[in-house]
């Protein structure tokens, strides 16, 4: 039988749209992954009318054996485990227990670190990893699924660029990074192409199927971290190297052993060439671009293997001025960040692989909010969101890996990331960010106004707050800007800087109309001098005058004191307070919360000023080390005895620290108010953890290894406030549109945007990005979709694009952004362009 | 020194020869008690040189801390927008003064001995990482608030042990080769694995398959109110871990006694008493167990300071707040004034042990004396 060319040639090209369709699928798959896990279908019961937490009690126990977590829920003796969990064995047993459900982060990246050094280390040895493009080579030689999927076990996804997957840059640049992702895509012969040509440079040749030079095999010693999957990603590497035809050692080493070597060790020494290298990401970091310079550049940090990079100069100069902010405009910002980024590809003084999963097991019937890249323990909103979803209030129990791990105390104590967990619970901030974007909304604020001086780029996302631009921004003569600790009083603009100063930023925040009239746990009601306080604390803490002294504060006061311009209080009813700073960030969200002071209770903090003053406890660990005394803890200890005793004196005296500053904002009669509140609290609770949040501190059990937490009654919110973000509205996309576009005509594609089968709304969506790849990968065009109404989305294909694209196999990518969640969507379409009309 | 054979008595007068008796008490002690204590030093001081690897542990902790610092650095938001020599400067600031809080900018072996002489004074001082549970760095607060749990658990469990071996290897001595003494000999290999082995398995069938035990921890959490509840709690929380570590132990231990009993069983001088028709029990006190009391004391003695150092698996696998847990993590996090009190506070109990046993020796058995003697 005789088949025509055209027939066969069409039947191949379809051939070839369905093998990409599938291929597409897959990857498509994988990216919705999260989005299919952290949205299961769920009925919650209403909360009516209750205010506060939506539980009872929350119990936190230590539990460190991560094979006992899925049982442990089963049994209903622990509700949620809050440290995630990458093991994929674990994962697997949790996936498939009933009664267990789980949320994912993101957090750990996993990527490949080389050494620099050379051309030639100092023993003579040639390095190939000193040449740019053998590390670049390495992006094409890696298959990041396969790493992903087989050495992770599903655990992580495919990362290629120097920024987070997860994280708001990637989705702003999504096509900058899905081209630059396509251009890396997995691609061994040319791996082995331009490593032939770089290591026929370098002076070695290819014997029997093996790297010679100066005649011995050229040998390539790979780091290999040997406490998580990471020993697999080593032996996954050293088999692609041999591969290659370089003889492989492998370095098992355990974290210590290792950072001797490639980060304490000299480069050139040639100790090593490839480490299994991994870095942690603890919150939803919005501005990534220190990165380039963090991990390109010698900037980065000190030690020698930062020293060893010699970063094209252009990539340098990029990564320094994007560090120092040196950007006029948004635009310009994504422009130099684009560029860095790409520069960054084809240097690649680390070759990214994944970013990893971790899963947060949890049972079925409870749910909260859990930030996307610090996961539960990291969610300042999981005491307002945690709560079983078929009833309300109840006791759930939260096992840690760890707590108590250091005293706590509000001024410099334990910042452990399961003892700040709890503590999030027993506090009420000013604002709080969101899980899944980063980004700051208001607890107790009304609302805030910030302005800047023009030439600082900075963006508003959402309507809580607004931005002005101006020329200059004068600080006021009354600005609080200093403290004079031997007058003990604050130092104003005016005397301080008597020819005026300015600022780069001003933000005037206006609190609640009830925010003084909230109370503490105590009882006692809380007041201005709950906010001036600290402030005092910070400044005495930095001066050498002060018994307060504290050296280890020194360093990160001046940072502060670098930036900060000065405050001031504009009015008291409602409370209006001006802060000045030279500090900036990109959005003005996170300069409010970056400048809002906050409530610290005035009276416990109080007693720990006489403690450490007297020297018998200090607030800072370097400093009780230095004292030789105990570091202080208000919750258990040795402290609890030496600050009831100050307790009673303070009653006794009627003590208030700085009183004649604080004494302006204390309410009448409120001193012994305090003292008395504090008194029957210590009686009845035996700590002196006073705070405001949804839960109080009900009881500390240090050698049981529990804490137990209580509902905070008079807490003054709804309980569904923040309800709204215990699940991360990630975009669901379903992409359609002709698998075969006739040459001759134009085409259209429709992208159906969702979330719970229902249409996402088009106003929370920030971008729909489509771009259109020929056969070879190359970014022919791109636009924005537009919204059709009802979640729909149109693309439109016309024929100049078509013509551009050619015939044959093309691909049409899209990538969604939300205003609700910092991780992007993608969808891919592949589709055959043949020449002609299209067949009916 | 000590040997073990009988002296007659001495012909001298009662009086020179209490004094010289007492004379030779004296340097016995003196003798002994410095050899334990040369024991002790050198114990300590190689516990320091091994712990530290002769000093190479300082370079890795001065690369852990810059390492960490660094990145708490890069984390801290309000750090962002420093320039790169600025945030290099903070960090340098911060590695330094960690290096001097942890004296590592001295010389290790003028530490060393400084470790030493601390150690050997028990002056347990400050801990470099750690804290105790409710927050005290001193180690002293350390060890003593994780001792009641330690001695809790391992005392039951080793107690137990202890006097059920003996009873029931004493009464298989007497019925030797009989069903159950074939069992005990048939199941003494299953000690080989350790409690946590045997933990693992009981956790898994009394705690998630028949759920009616708890999988871990000394008390529920939260922990009861009341006192009778809280006691009644951690027995309940006792039953596994101290179910495991007798399973683990009891079948080699009765197989030991018994062997031993065997042994003293089948001397002459009980042969004889039997065959005067002695009572069982009466053979039992007088002939069997009173020579063979030195070996039980020193076996209890030693059992009984074993409990010191806890268990360290078994009590991760327990979830169990013990001094196991607590070595672990201080070897861990390289404190070593956490980890010289631990080997110390030991070695100490060893010695004093060691000694006592001499002296206990001495007055069980009438065999024991001092060399010089009269025989």
């Amino acid at each position: 039988m005789k088949v025509s060319p055209r027939l066969l040639w069409l039947a191949v090209l379809i051939g070839a749209v369905v093998v990409m369709a599938f291929a597409f699928e897959l990857s498509r798959s994988e990216r919705s992954r999260s989005a299919t896990i952290a949205a299961p279908a769920r009925v919650d019961v209403p909360v009516g009318d209750r205010r506060g937490a939506l539980v009872d009690q929350v119990v936190f126990t230590q539990e460190a054996d991560l094979g006992k977590v899925s049982a442990l829920i089963e049994s209903g003796s622990l509700q949620v485990f809050a440290q995630g969990i990458s093991n994929a064995t674990v994962f697997r047993r949790l996936r498939d227990s009933k009664g267990v459900d789980y949320e994912i982060a993101y957090g750990t990246s996993a990527e490949l670190t080389f050494n620099p050094a050379g051309a030639r280390f100092e023993d003579g040895r040639i390095n190939p990893f000193h040449q740019p493009e053998v590390r670049e080579a390495f992006n094409w030689l890696i298959d990041r699924r396969y790493v992903a999927e087989e050495l992770y076990g599903g655990l992580a996804v495919p990362r290629y660029l120097p920024i987070n997957t997860a994280f708001p840059d990637y989705a702003r640049l999504a096509e900058v990074a899905r081209t630059l992702e396509i251009r890396y895509a997995h691609d061994p012969e040319r791996a082995r192409r331009v490593i032939h040509e770089q290591m026929e440079k370098l002076g070695a040749s290819l014997q029997q199927g093996r790297w010679m030079h100066n005649g011995a095999p050229v040998r390539i010693s790979v780091l290999i971290r040997t406490d998580d999957e990471r020993r697999r990603v080593g032996d996954y590497v050293a088999n692609l190297l041999e591969g290659q035809g370089f003889e492989v050692e492998r370095m098992y080493r355990t974290p210590e052993e290792a950072s001797r070597i490639w980060i304490a060790g000299d480069p050139r020494a040639g100790r090593w060439h490839i480490y299994t290298g991994a870095w942690l990401s603890t919150v939803i970091n919005r501005d990534l671009v220190d990165n380039l310079s963090y991990y390109y550049t010698r900037r980065g940090r000190p030690e020698p293997l930062w020293q060893a990079y010699t970063p094209d100069p252009e990539l340098d100069k990029i990564a320094e001025r994007l560090e120092r902010r040196d950007y006029a405009t948004w635009a310009e910002r994504q422009k130099l960040f684009a560029r860095g980024i790409e520069l960054a590809m084809k240097d690649s003084a680390r070759v990214w692989l994944v970013d990893q999963l971790n899963v947060l097991p949890r049972a079925a019937n409870v749910s909260l909010a859990t930030d996307l890249a610090a996961g539960i323990a990291g969610s300042a909103l999981w005491p307002y969101t945690l709560r079983y979803r078929d009833r309300l209030g109840g006791s759930v129990v939260i096992g840690l890996p760890g707590l108590l791990t250091e005293p706590w105390n509000p001024v410099a104590g334990s910042n452990w990331v399961f003892d700040t967990m709890i503590m999030r619970g027993l506090s009420d901030t000013e604002l709080l960010p969101d899980p899944f974007t980063g980004l700051f909304w208001p607890q107790r604020i009304d609302a805030a106004q910030v302005t800047v001086q023009k030439d600082v780029p900075v963006i508003r996302t959402h309507d809580w707050l607004t931005v002005e631009k101006v020329a200059k921004i004068t600080v006021p003569a009354d600005a609080w800007i200093d403290w004079d600790a031997a007058g003990q009083r604050f130092i104003t603009t005016g005397e301080k800087y008597p020819k005026g100063i300015t600022a780069r930023t001003r933000v005037r925040v206006r609190y609640e109309p009830n925010y003084l009239e909230r109370r503490w746990h105590d009882g006692s009601k809380i007041s201005l001098a709950d906010m001036v306080l600290p402030w005092i604390v910070s400044f005495e803490r930095a001066d050498k005058q002060s018994a307060l002294y504290d050296a280890a504060h020194v360093a990160p006061f001046e940072v502060f004191r670098r930036h900060f311009r000065g405050w001031r209080i504009l009015s008291r009813a409602p409370l209006e307070i001006e802060i000045y700073s030279d500090q900036i960030y990109p959005d003005a969200e996170w300069i409010v919360n970056a400048r809002v002071p906050s409530v610290s209770p005035w009276h416990t903090l109080a007693l720990g000023i006489r403690a450490e003053r007297q020297g018998e406890l200090a607030f800072s660990s370097n400093k009780a080390d230095r004292a030789r005394v105990d570091w202080m803890s208000l919750i258990a200890g040795p402290s609890l005895a030496i600050l009831e005793r100050h307790l009673q004196a303070a009653r006794d005296e009627g003590f208030l620290p700085y009183a004649n500053v604080l004494g302006q904002f204390v309410r009448k009669d409120e001193v012994a108010e305090r003292y008395r509140a504090l008194t029957q609290w210590y009686a009845q609770r035996r700590h002196f953890w006073v705070d405001n949040g949804p839960f109080y501190l009900h009881s500390v059990h240090p050698v049981e290894r529990s804490v137990v937490i209580r509902r905070y009654e008079d807490f003054p919110d709804r309980a569904d406030k923040w309800l709204r973000f215990a699940r991360a509205r990630i975009p669901v996309l379903d992409l359609d549109g002709p698998l075969i576009v006739s040459a001759q005509e134009a085409a259209d594609f429709t992208l159906r945007i969702s979330f719970d089968d229902a249409p996402y709304p088009a106003d929370a969506i920030e971008g729909a990005r489509y771009l259109f790849f020929d056969r070879q990968g190359r970014l022919i065009t791109e636009g924005d979709a537009v919204p059709t109404g009802n979640g729909r989305w149109k693309i439109a294909l016309s024929r100049e694009q078509i013509a551009k694209l050619g015939v044959g196999a093309n691909s049409l990518e899209v990538a969604v952004t939300s205003v609700h969640v910092a991780l992007p969507a993608f969808a891919t379409h592949a589709f055959a362009i043949v020449p002609g009309a299209r067949k009916p | 020194m000590i040997t073990d054979s009988p002296q007659p008595s001495p012909s001298t007068s009662r009086a020179s020869g209490f004094l010289r008796d007492l004379r030779r008490v004296g340097l016995f002690t003196v003798l002994r008690l410095f050899g334990l204590f040369v024991t002790v030093l050198v114990g300590v001081y190689l516990t320091i040189v091994i712990a530290n690897m002769g000093g190479k542990v300082d370079e890795l902790r001065i690369v852990q801390i810059r390492s960490t610092i660094a990145e708490g650095v890069r984390a801290d938001r309000a750090f962002s927008d420093l320039p790169s020599d600025q945030r290099t400067a903070l960090v340098e600031g911060r590695v330094k003064m960690e290096i001097e809080r942890l004296r590592l900018d001295q010389p290790f072996i003028e530490r060393s001995f400084d470790y030493l002489y601390q150690a050997m004074r028990l002056n347990l001082g400050r801990a470099e990482h750690m804290h105790s549970d409710a927050g005290s760095r001193q180690v002293y607060d350390i060890i003593v608030e994780r001792l009641p749990a330690t001695l809790l658990l391992f005392g039951t469990a080793n107690l137990l042990i202890f006097f059920s071996s003996l009873f029931i290897a004493l009464r298989l001595s007497r019925r030797y080769g009989s069903a159950l003494d074939r069992i005990v000999i048939a199941l003494a290999p299953s000690s080989a694995a350790p409690g946590w082995f045997y933990g693992i398995f009981l956790i898994l069938i009394f705690a998630f398959i028949a759920p009616v035990l708890p999988p871990g921890g000394m008390v529920e959490a939260p922990p009861p109110e009341g006192r009778l509840a809280y006691a009644a709690s951690v027995l309940k929380h006792m039953i596994l871990p101290v179910a495991a570590m007798f399973i683990s132990s009891i079948f080699i231990a009765i197989y030991s006694w018994r062997t031993f009993f065997l042994i003293h069983s089948s001397e002459d001088y009980v042969e004889m008493a039997r065959a005067k028709g002695l009572p069982s029990g009466a053979i039992e006190r007088r002939y069997i167990l009173r020579p063979a009391l030195p070996p039980i004391v020193t076996s209890f003695a030693l059992m009984l300071i074993g409990l010191w150092s806890g268990a360290i698996i078994l009590e991760r696998v327990f979830n169990w707040p013990g001094l196991g847990t607590l070595l672990f993590i201080a070897i861990g996090q390289r404190d070593m004034p956490v980890i010289l009190a631990s080997v110390v506070i030991f070695a100490y109990l060893l010695a004093l042990t060691v000694f006592l046993l001499d002296v206990i020796y001495a007055v069980l058995d009438p065999r024991v004396k001092l060399e010089g003697g009269n025989r």
